[in-house]
């Protein structure tokens, strides 16, 4: 707890990013009870711009745009969390693996790994999808799982090897740990912000990733999430008829999370390397060295044509 | 180059009560505390100390390298009668390897890896000399090379193209190049294996014979320094303890960390002694003793030192150290 | 030019054939017959010998696996990807060849403009670093670029092309325009390509304005940084000579990861606007199960993502010469 804490403060990012990700996993865990209409019913005539009794309006179809934001954030941020979680456990696997085992399994493993870094995702996600027809959240967070890992593994990987040079590791092998006590409980708990930030780096890139797929048709449509919202503006021309409502809310709300999960990453960025934090520290030490400067000139200046005595006004 | 006898006497630098602190949190932590000596014409000043004594924090001060979090409280660095720390940044810009350049620790990491050894040489020399033109330029960077004892074809290499002790001689030769008056030299060799230290070593003394420039030279290794050195300052937790003539420092030490000091290095020639070296750890700077700095490893201590910081004492006029035993 | 490249070039060569594979692969891991999934939407529009001869260029001839892959790849690598369904018999080339300069273009332009904007930034950020860019306009632009694209430029479209009217909102030239190299259609190319160009900066220069002013930060606590002020060199000399030359290394390498991510972008930034490249190919084939066509415009976004690959790893042996011999 105490860590936590010390985690987030003086951490700007972090904890703004933080806040933003747990405000959106409230409203979706709370959807039934604060969702002023069903999302799934024709509340009002179509495309009623906002207005008291429909706060974000309502699509072309007459169904209340805020009731539905706030369902299509469940699914969103599960296909999100899911995907996340399906790329962190590969990305964990390839890497401390791959760092632990080295020669030819390393090498293969990062082939492998690089090949998925080099291809173009969506294209070939895509395709993917194409051949399977239309698919539910579920596949989707199974294929942006599966071609989201890695980068992480990469990250991973590296840190792993330099894990293993430390001495601790060293020496619970001259002791004769078994390899799998050692990753376990001497490796793992050393890579835990590493870990967490490839679980939101994922997590970032599968929401966006459903989002693309749904707007492009690939997704199930009966299904609300922010990319069948987004996908159904862009089928009713919402943004050309006026309507922008219908296309901007879930808009927002994919960037708005999407920014902070990214702001939780570079919060997580500047744990694993300090040099890039400290500005309020920066920020002092200019005040400070100006101050000193200014002293400095003004000494001189006093002392413009005397001898130094070499005592300072301080 | 031989008028360098009658100027043994001139100042070249004067630091004077200079202090670097460093800002950590929201602490003040003082590296360096109010350190005066001079270096002459000529003259090879040693600064030595245990590392985090505030010794190479002192010496990037001096050209105002210092970068934050450190700080220059106060103090004045008087070079040739002007106060360096109060240049602009025009005049600091001039100052710097015109009149004085450094010698990083670490020539593994001080060279430029993407621009070649050529062009590390050229652009200082046309900073600070924008009139000479091209063929200048590499005829003075082929000179230089030579100096330092390395084949001028290599000029155009990378410097991952040079051994370590390739680098630290080409980093040489790059101070050399304007003909500065001191150049402050930062564990130059702490990187090198033996051999490789003894023959850039020589080069050095060489290189003063023939260009007469000042060397203030910052080493945790005493004996080194015993070599080339006039003097010897001895710093301890960002103050000055001690400083004589080298042969005072080495053979008739006052203080009791420059024994200490002396005492952890064997002497080539000479008897044998035991090495006693130092017991204890280095003061730690977040919560500084009222008294001396030195008192809680102090083998002869006595009352007055918990309580009050000594005063440098001046023993001899060459010779002081900041000890209650010797007041 | 030596080793590194070689092997650089071996690496997209495999990875040229894992796509190549990929596609081999897909339509035979779907349940029933890999033919009939391929073609099923072409059923009635060709003639049944047509379909025969299909069959074979596909490589759907009896025989093991090993045969059809060898078939596949002697097709893949003659150069012809076959027909499209939707436009048959129009070749997939054709089509290809007709919509890859409007994405090449797009991903390019955006990706050079964003890159010396982004470094330019970044640079500036660094060295002012905890000043007013750094801390406010900066991570604001990061925080704008963490948005999907697809919002962006809806957002934009909104904007600046249905409120203020200001860009037109579709197609990569005024159709009155002759196609040619006069001056009326490059200003007409110019002038349609506003928005998703401007969507696709916006999107991209927070990332790289970060990258960059990371890389500075780490560089600049390096010893060469502060030998360089030693010797008395101008602030700019030692920002751009020895700061920013090392300091942009990461960032080309980083060049090459994001070209996937570009490509993302610019298919989807093309469907909004209405775009004539690949994305706007692809949408009409995800649309029309156009399978033949699908798998063309994969295999060349493929090939286009490994040359550029390719190109920032020679930036990266110029840039470095510690690659050299």
């Amino acid at each position: 707890m105490k860590n936590l804490l010390s985690f987030f403060k003086g951490n700007t990012p972090a904890t703004v990013g933080t806040i933003i990700v747990l405000v959106f996993v409230l409203l979706s865990v709370l959807a039934p009870w604060i969702t002023p209409y069903d999302a799934n019913k024709r509340v009002a005539r179509g495309h009623q711009p906002p207005s008291a009794e429909y706060i974000m309006g309502t699509t072309r179809s007459g169904k209340d745009v805020l009731s539905q934001v706030i369902y299509a954030g469940r699914i969103s941020l599960l296909v999100g969390f899911g995907a996340g979680l399906i790329a962190t456990i590969i990305a964990v696997l390839v890497g401390i693996t791959s760092a632990y085992a080295g020669g030819r399994v390393d090498a293969f493993l990062m082939f492998v790994t690089n090949v998925f870094l080099v291809m173009p995702g969506l294209p070939m996600i895509i395709v993917l999808a194409a051949f399977l027809g239309q698919v539910g959240p579920l596949s989707i967070a199974l294929i942006l799982g599966l071609f989201g890992w890695a980068g992480g593994a990469r990250v991973l990987r590296a840190q792993a090897l330099s894990i293993r040079e430390k001495e601790f590791v060293t020496a619970a092998e001259v002791i004769g740990e078994s390899k799998w006590r050692i990753v376990i409980v001497e490796m793992l708990p050393n890579m835990v912000s590493l870990i967490v930030g490839t679980f939101a780096g994922a997590a970032l890139g599968a929401v966006m990733g459903q989002a693309a797929l749904e707007f492009i048709g690939l997704g199930d449509p009966t299904v609300i999430s922010w990319g069948t919202m987004l996908q159904w503006a862009q089928h009713n021309s919402a943004l050309i008829v006026g309507a922008w409502w219908e296309a901007i809310v879930p808009g927002i709300a994919i960037a708005l999370f999407a920014g902070g999960l990214t702001l939780f990453n570079m919060g997580m960025d500047q744990v694993s390397n300090p040099q890039l934090k400290g500005s309020k520290n920066l920020k002092r030490w200019k005040v400070l060295n100006d101050e000193l400067e200014a002293q400095r000139k003004a000494k001189q200046a006093a002392n413009k044509g005397k001898s130094h005595d070499g005592v300072m006004p301080v | 180059m031989t008028e360098l006898a009658n100027q043994q006497a001139e100042t070249l630098l004067d630091i004077r009560g200079l202090s670097v602190e460093y800002l950590v949190g929201d602490a003040r932590l003082r590296a360096v505390d109010k350190v005066s000596f001079t270096v002459n014409k000529g003259e090879t000043v040693g600064l030595a100390g245990e590392s985090g004594c505030g010794k190479s924090t002192l010496a990037f001060a001096l050209a105002k390298l210092h970068k934050p979090p450190a700080l220059i409280a106060e103090g004045e660095v008087l070079y040739k009668g002007r106060d360096v720390l109060s240049f602009d940044d025009e005049e600091l810009r001039r100052f710097r390897w015109k009149e004085t350049s450094v010698v990083f620790q670490s020539a593994m990491n001080c060279l430029n890896p993407v621009i070649s050894v050529n062009a590390q040489i050229c652009d200082v020399l046309s900073a600070h000399h924008p009139e000479m033109n091209r063929g200048e330029l590499q005829d003075r960077a082929r000179e230089l090379l030579k100096v330092v004892g390395i084949h001028p074809d290599r000029l155009d290499q990378y410097p991952h193209q040079f051994s370590g002790g390739m680098r630290q001689r080409a980093v040489l030769a790059i101070s050399l190049a304007l003909k500065p008056q001191l150049i402050i030299m930062d564990e130059p060799t702490t990187a090198l294996d033996v051999v490789v230290e003894r023959e850039i070593m020589d080069q050095l003394s060489e290189l003063k014979k023939q260009f007469g420039f000042s060397i203030l030279l910052i080493s945790h290794d005493l004996s080194l320094m015993g070599e080339i050195t006039d003097r010897i300052a001895v710093m301890y937790a960002g103050k000055l303890v001690e400083i004589a003539p080298s042969e005072e420092v080495l053979f008739n030490p006052q203080h009791p960390y420059t024994k200490g000091l002396v005492n952890s290095f064997p002497h080539l020639l000479g008897e044998k002694k035991e090495l006693t070296g130092i017991s204890g750890n280095p003061l730690n700077l977040y919560s500084p003793p009222a008294g001396c700095y030195f008192e809680e490893r102090c083998p002869e201590r006595i009352e007055r030192c918990k309580s009050t910081d000594p005063a440098l004492i001046t023993l001899n006029p060459q010779h002081k150290a900041k000890c209650h035993l010797l007041g | 030019m030596g080793r590194f490249l070689g092997s650089r070039l071996l690496f997209y060569i495999a990875a040229f054939m894992v796509a190549v594979t990929f596609n081999f692969v897909l339509p035979r891991m779907m349940p029933g017959d890999p033919f009939e999934i391929m073609f099923a939407a072409a059923q009635g529009k060709i003639q049944p010998e047509q379909m025969a001869v299909l069959k074979e260029q596909f490589g759907f001839v009896a025989g093991p696996w090993h045969v059809q892959y060898w078939d596949y790849i002697k097709g893949i690598f003659s150069g012809d990807l076959g027909p499209s369904l939707t436009y048959y018999p129009t070749p997939v080339t054709e089509i290809i060849s007709g919509a890859l300069p409007w994405t090449v273009f797009l991903a390019g332009t955006s990706t050079l403009i964003c890159l010396f904007i982004g470094i330019l930034l970044g640079i500036f950020s660094a060295y002012n670093r905890g000043g007013k860019f750094d801390s406010i306009v900066a991570p604001a632009l990061a925080f704008i670029g963490a948005f999907p694209q697809m919002v962006s430029a809806m957002l934009i479209l909104f904007g600046l092309g249905v409120i203020l009217n200001w860009f037109p909102v579709g197609y990569g030239y005024n159709p009155d325009v002759d196609a040619g190299w006069t001056l009326e259609f490059f200003m007409s190319v110019a002038y349609h390509a506003a928005l998703p160009l401007l969507t696709m900066i916006i999107c991209g220069i927070g990332g790289w304005l970060f990258l960059m002013r990371n890389s500075m930060i780490n560089t600049l606590g390096e010893d060469y940084i502060t030998m360089g002020k030693a010797k008395g060199l101008s602030t700019r000399r030692v920002m751009i000579n020895y700061a920013a030359r090392n300091a942009a290394l990461p960032v080309v390498t980083a060049v090459a990861m994001a070209l996937s991510f570009v490509v993302a972008g610019a298919l989807i930034i093309e469907l909004i606007y209405n775009y004539p490249g690949l994305g706007n190919e692809m949408l009409g084939a995800v649309a029309s199960r156009d399978y033949p066509l699908l798998q063309g415009l994969l295999l060349i976004i493929v090939v286009c993502v490994l040359t550029a690959n390719f190109i920032a790893d020679l930036a990266y042996f110029w840039l470095d010469p510690r690659l050299r011999k």
